[in-house]
C-alpha cells in the first residue's frame, strides 16, 4: 500500500556487488560482500517517529526494528530473487501437524537478552498475548484471528492466558490454529513474535527500549529525533542465519525532509559517507542523481515492489459486463502510465499478473497480450460486441499527489482513444481511501497501488479478491465476488506444501485475470541511495526496501 | 485597570471554550477515523469497537467533548485495571500510535519552536525595524529605495522557498552551515546557535520585510503630525524630537503587531521546521496531520490558539498601560 518513486539505474551494478549473496538459500552464515566490522552507520529517515514496541509495530522482517528484535523466524533476502523464510530463534521453520493446524517450534538452545538473562517460550507467549491488549492494538494482526480463541481474547493485563499458545518446556512453543495455515512461517517473522520477558513493565513505555534479543539494543532514543543502537552483547553470531551485525553503532535520524536527505547523500560528504537514505529520491532529483555515474552506482534499485493497478467496480453498469471490462484491460496505454512514473528503470516493468515478482511463485504470463500502448481495435471491437460501439463515460477515482494524478492522466488519455471518456476525481489520501473501500462504491474505476506484509500470494491476492474483502474499509474495492475464487483462496490459505500452495496461487491469479476485475499496470520500484562508505545495501525485489539487516561500513 | 484585567481574562476563557469546541469538531467531522488507525492490520470488526471503546469514541458528541474538557482540568485514564493508560493534566488528548500523551509532546517540542521563534522574532525586530528607522530618517534616498526593494523581495519570498535556496547555497556549496537537526541548548549551546543560524534568517528575511515596511510608514506618519513641527519650532534638537517625541508613538503599533506575530510563531513555525528537520510543534502538528493523529491535531490547535489568546492578552495589557484612555 506504499507507493512512490520511479527511479531506475544501474541495478546490474548493484546486483553484481552483490552477486554472492544471492544463491545461500541454504547457507549457515550470513553473505558478505565488501563490508566490513565497525564504524558508526547513520541512517537518515522522514519518518517523525519509530516506534519499536513489536505488539505494536506494522514493520517488515528487514526493518529497524529487526535489528533489536528477533522473531521466531526471518526473511533470507537477495538482490535478484525471492526472499525465502529461515528459522531466527527457532530451529526450523516450524512442524506442522494436525492438518495444519498445529506448529510447533523450538527454540535454539542458549539464546540470551542484552541482559544476560535467558531467552524462554515463555516470553514468546507473553509477547503475542500483550499483542492482544487493546491499549498496545496497532500493529500485524495475521496471528489474531487464526490462534483459537483469538478473536475474544483481550490481553494479558487482566490475568488471562491465551490457551492455544502452550509452553510445555523452556524451549518449546505450540501454535494451535482454527483452521490450517500454510502462511504460518512467514506469520512468525512478524514483529509480534518476538520474546518479551513477563514483568511489571510500564507498557507505555516499552517501546523505548524494549528487551533486545537482536545483535543491537536501544542505547539511547529522542523520540522524534534519533535513535542510537549499540552492540548487544549477548547476541550469538553462530545462532543468526541473516545478520551481519558489522557496524558498531547504527546512529538513526528521524524527521527529516526527504530532499535535504537525498541532496546531503549526492553530496555525500563528511560523515554522510557513512550514511543511508530511507527516503526515496524524489523525481525531481532523478536527473541529477542518473546525470552523475559517481552518485548513479551508490543507488540501490529494487527491481520490483508494489502492484501498481486500475480497481474497475464490477457492481457498476456498464463494468458489470465483462466484454466491457476486457476492452479496458486492452485499451489502457500501459506505456504511458510507466513514462507518467518516471519510465521503466524509474517507474518499474510493465505488469499483467496479480502476483508480483519477488513473491514465491510469481509466474509471468499475460491473458491481455498487447502492445505496451495499447491494443485500441481490440478494445473497441469488445466495446462493440457488449453494444457501446459509441463508447463510454466513467469516473476514475484517485489520489491528488502529482505522481497519482500524472498517472491518473495517463490512464485517461489512453481510454480516451478507444472512445471511453473518463473523468478525474482527485482527492486526498483520507477522503480517497475512505471513498475506495466504502461499502457502496461512488466509483467507476480508482488507481490504487498495493504491497503485501509478507512474502507470500496471499497478500496479493486475498485482501484484494476475496468477498469477505468487500467494503467497511478493506481492499477488496473492485466489490469482486466469486464463490469458485473464495474456495480456491481458502484452499491455497490452508496448504502447508509451499510448492503445492504456490501452485493453486498462481490458479486464483489467472482465474480471477480471467473475470478481469483489475488492470495491472506496473511494478512499482522503489530507490535509495547510500554515502560512498556503505557497503552491501541493496533493495530486494520483495520487499522493495533496503534491507537493513546486512548493511555494513566498506572497510 | 483590575476591572480592565478581569474583564480580559474572562473573555480568555470565553474564547479558549469555543477554540477547543471547534477543534473538537475536527473528530466528527473528518472521514478518518482514528479507532481505525490504532486497530491493526488487519482490522475486524470487533478489534476495531474494542479500540473505539478504550478511546471513548463509543459515547455520544457531547459526552465526549465534557469528558475531553474534564482531561483538561482533571486528567484522564483510558482503560481500566493494571494496564490504563494515563494522560495526567492538563490533557489535551492521547496519541495512540506514539503511546503518550499529547501535553507530554508538546513539553518536549515547545523548547525547539521556541528557540526558533525567539531568535527569528528579536533578530526580525532589530533589523526591521532599524532598517525602517533609516528609510524614515533619509526618505527618498538611493538607501530608501534600495531598502524598499529589498524588503518588496523578502514580503514576496515564500518561506520554504528562502529556506531550500539558503540551505543550498550555505550548507551544501560553501558548506558554510549544517544543512538540518536541531541541538538543545543544554547539551551544546554554540551548537544550538549554529544549527539556528538558518532558520533564524530565513524567517527572519520574510518578516523583517514587513517590519520594515510598517515603521517607516509609522515613523514618517508621526513625524509629519502638527506636535513634531510644534516641537521643532519651540526649539528641540532633531535628535531629541525623534527619539524622544516620534519614535515611542511610532513605535508602539509596531510593538504590539510584534507581540501577535510572535504568539503565532510560538505555536509552530511550520515551514521551518519541516524545511530545516526540526522537531517542533510545527512539524508535530503537520506530521499528526498527515498521519491522520487527529489527538495531535486537536491538541496542537488547542494550545497554538491558547498561545494567540494569551499574546492578543499580552498587548492588550501592554496598551492599557501605554495609553491610558483605553482602560478607562
Amino acid at each position: 500500500m506504499r507507493r512512490t518513486v520511479l527511479v531506475g539505474a544501474v541495478a546490474a551494478l548493484i546486483a553484481a556487488s552483490v552477486s554472492g549473496c544471492h544463491a545461500n538459500n541454504k547457507s549457515a552464515g550470513p553473505a558478505q560482500a565488501k563490508a566490513k566490522a565497525g564504524g558508526e552507520l547513520d541512517v537518515l529517515s522522514p519518518s517523525p517517529t519509530i516506534n519499536l514496541d513489536p505488539a505494536k509495530s506494522q514493520n517488515l522482517a528487514t526493518s529497524t526494528i529487526h535489528l533489536v528484535l528477533r522473531s521466531l523466524t526471518t526473511w533470507q533476502e537477495s538482490a535478484t530473487e525471492a526472499p525465502t523464510v529461515v528459522p531466527d530463534l527457532a530451529t526450523d521453520t516450524g512442524r506442522v501437524s494436525n492438518g495444519g493446524k498445529t506448529w510447533t517450534y523450538t527454540l535454539k538452545p542458549g539464546l540470551k537478552y542484552a541482559d544476560g538473562s535467558p531467552i524462554v517460550a515463555a516470553d514468546i507467549k507473553y509477547g503475542l498475548e500483550r499483542s492482544f491488549a487493546a491499549q498496545l492494538s496497532g500493529g500485524l494482526a495475521y496471528h489474531k484471528s487464526l490462534l483459537v480463541g483469538g478473536d475474544s481474547y483481550q490481553g494479558p493485563f487482566d490475568g488471562k492466558q491465551l490457551d492455544s499458545i502452550q509452553t510445555p518446556d523452556d524451549r518449546t512453543i505450540v501454535f494451535q490454529l482454527n483452521k490450517s495455515s500454510g502462511d504460518w512461517p512467514w506469520i512468525a517473522s512478524m514483529p509480534a513474535f518476538a520474546p518479551v520477558p513477563k514483568k511489571d513493565e510500564n507498557i507505555q513505555h516499552y517501546g523505548d527500549n524494549p528487551m533486545a534479543s537482536g545483535p543491537y539494543q536501544v542505547s539511547s532514543l529522542k523520540q522524534g529525533s534519533t535513535l542510537v543502537l549499540k552492540r548487544n552483547p549477548h547476541w550469538d553470531r553462530g545462532t543468526d542465519p541473516v545478520r551481519t551485525a558489522q557496524p558498531d553503532t547504527i546512529v538513526y535520524t528521524m524527521g527529516l525532509d526527504p530532499t535535504v536527505i537525498n541532496q546531503r547523500l549526492i553530496a555525500d560528504q563528511g560523515k554522510d559517507r557513512n550514511a543511508v537514505s530511507s527516503a526515496d529520491v524524489p523525481a525531481a532529483l532523478l536527473p541529477k542523481v542518473l546525470g552523475d555515474p559517481s552518485v548513479a552506482q551508490r543507488l540501490a534499485t529494487s527491481p520490483s515492489g508494489a502492484l501498481s493497478y486500475l480497481a474497475i467496480n464490477v457492481t457498476r453498469p456498464p463494468l458489470n459486463n465483462l466484454l466491457v471490462r476486457q476492452a479496458l484491460e486492452y485499451a489502457v496505454n500501459k506505456k504511458a502510465v510507466q513514462v507518467a512514473a518516471g519510465g521503466a528503470k524509474i517507474g518499474g516493468e510493465l505488469a499483467s499478473t496479480l502476483i508480483t515478482p519477488g513473491i514465491p511463485g510469481y509466474q509471468s504470463y499475460d491473458r491481455y497480450p498487447a502492445d505496451p500502448t495499447g491494443d485500441v481495435a481490440k478494445a473497441k471491437s469488445l466495446l462493440s460486441q457488449a453494444g457501446h460501439a459509441s463508447g463510454l463515460s466513467l469516473t476514475l477515482l484517485t489520489q491528488n499527489d502529482s505522481i497519482s494524478l500524472s498517472e491518473a492522466q495517463a490512464v485517461q488519455s489512453g481510454l480516451t482513444a478507444a472512445g471511453i471518456n473518463v473523468r478525474l476525481k482527485p482527492e486526498d489520501s483520507d477522503s480517497f481511501y475512505a471513498d475506495a473501500g466504502a461499502s457502496k462504491g461512488n466509483f467507476d474505476l480508482a488507481l490504487l497501488g498495493w504491497l503485501p506484509d509478507y512474502p507470500s500470494a496471499t497478500g496479493n491476492i486475498e485482501p484484494l479478491f476475496d468477498s469477505s474483502q468487500i467494503g467497511n474499509g478493506n481492499f477488496n474495492c473492485s466489490h469482486y465476488s466469486n464463490p469458485a475464487v473464495d474456495k480456491l483462496i481458502a484452499q491455497a490459505s490452508a496448504e502447508t506444501d509451499q510448492a503445492t500452495a504456490q501452485a493453486l496461487w498462481g490458479q486464483a491469479d489467472r482465474m480471477i485475470m480471467a473475470d478481469a476485475p483489475v488492470v495491472p499496470l506496473l511494478y512499482a520500484r522503489n530507490a535509495f541511495l547510500r554515502g560512498s562508505a556503505v557497503a552491501n545495501f541493496f533493495a530486494p525485489p520483495y520487499p522493495p526496501y533496503a534491507d537493513m539487516l546486512v548493511v555494513g561500513l566498506a572497510g | 485597570m483590575t476591572g480592565y484585567l478581569l474583564r480580559r481574562i474572562g473573555g480568555v476563557l470565553v474564547v479558549m471554550l469555543l477554540v477547543t469546541a471547534v477543534a473538537y469538531l475536527v473528530f466528527f467531522l473528518l472521514p478518518s477515523d482514528p479507532a481505525r488507525l490504532s486497530c491493526g492490520k488487519p482490522c475486524t470488526p470487533d478489534r476495531l469497537a474494542q479500540v473505539r471503546a478504550l478511546l471513548g469514541y463509543n459515547h455520544s458528541v457531547p459526552v465526549q467533548y465534557l469528558d475531553y474538557l474534564r482531561g483538561i482540568v482533571l486528567g484522564r485514564s483510558y482503560g481500566s485495571g493494571a494496564a490504563s493508560l494515563h494522560c495526567p493534566a492538563p490533557c489535551f488528548g492521547y496519541s495512540f500510535p506514539q503511546g503518550r500523551p499529547v501535553t507530554a509532546l508538546i513539553a518536549d517540542r515547545f523548547p525547539v519552536t521556541l528557540s526558533i521563534a525567539v531568535g527569528a522574532a528579536l533578530l526580525w525586530l532589530v533589523t526591521g525595524v532599524l532598517a525602517g528607522l533609516v528609510c524614515a530618517l533619509y526618505r527618498d534616498s538611493w538607501l530608501d529605495r534600495l531598502v524598499t526593494v529589498g524588503a518588496l523581495g523578502g514580503v514576496s519570498a515564500p518561506t520554504f522557498l528562502v529556506g531550500l535556496v539558503g540551505i543550498l547555497v550555505f550548507g551544501f556549496r560553501f558548506n558554510m552551515l549544517p544543512v538540518n537537526g536541531y541541538v538543545a541548548f543544554t547539551d551544546d549551546p554554540a551548537q544550538w546557535a549554529f544549527h539556528l543560524i538558518l532558520p533564524w534568517c530565513t524567517l527572519a528575511f520574510v518578516f523583517a520585510a514587513i517590519y520594515a515596511r510598517l515603521t517607516r510608514t509609522q515613523v514618517l506618519e508621526v513625524l509629519s503630525e502638527d506636535y513634531i513641527a510644534m516641537a521643532r519650532a519651540k526649539g528641540l534638537s532633531r535628535r531629541r524630537v525623534f527619539v524622544h517625541h516620534a519614535l515611542r508613538a511610532g513605535l508602539t503599533p509596531v510593538l504590539t503587531l510584534f507581540a501577535l506575530d510572535l504568539g503565532g510563531l510560538l505555536g509552530g513555525a511550520v515551514i521551518t521546521e519541516k524545511v530545516f528537520g526540526m522537531q517542533g510543534l510545527g512539524a508535530l502538528l503537520i506530521d499528526a496531520v498527515a498521519s491522520s493523529d487527529l489527538p495531535v491535531v486537536v491538541g496542537c490547535t488547542v494550545f497554538a490558539g491558547l498561545l494567540i489568546v494569551l499574546a492578543n492578552l499580552a498587548v492588550d495589557l501592554l496598551y492599557g498601560y501605554l495609553d491610558p484612555r483605553v482602560t478607562s
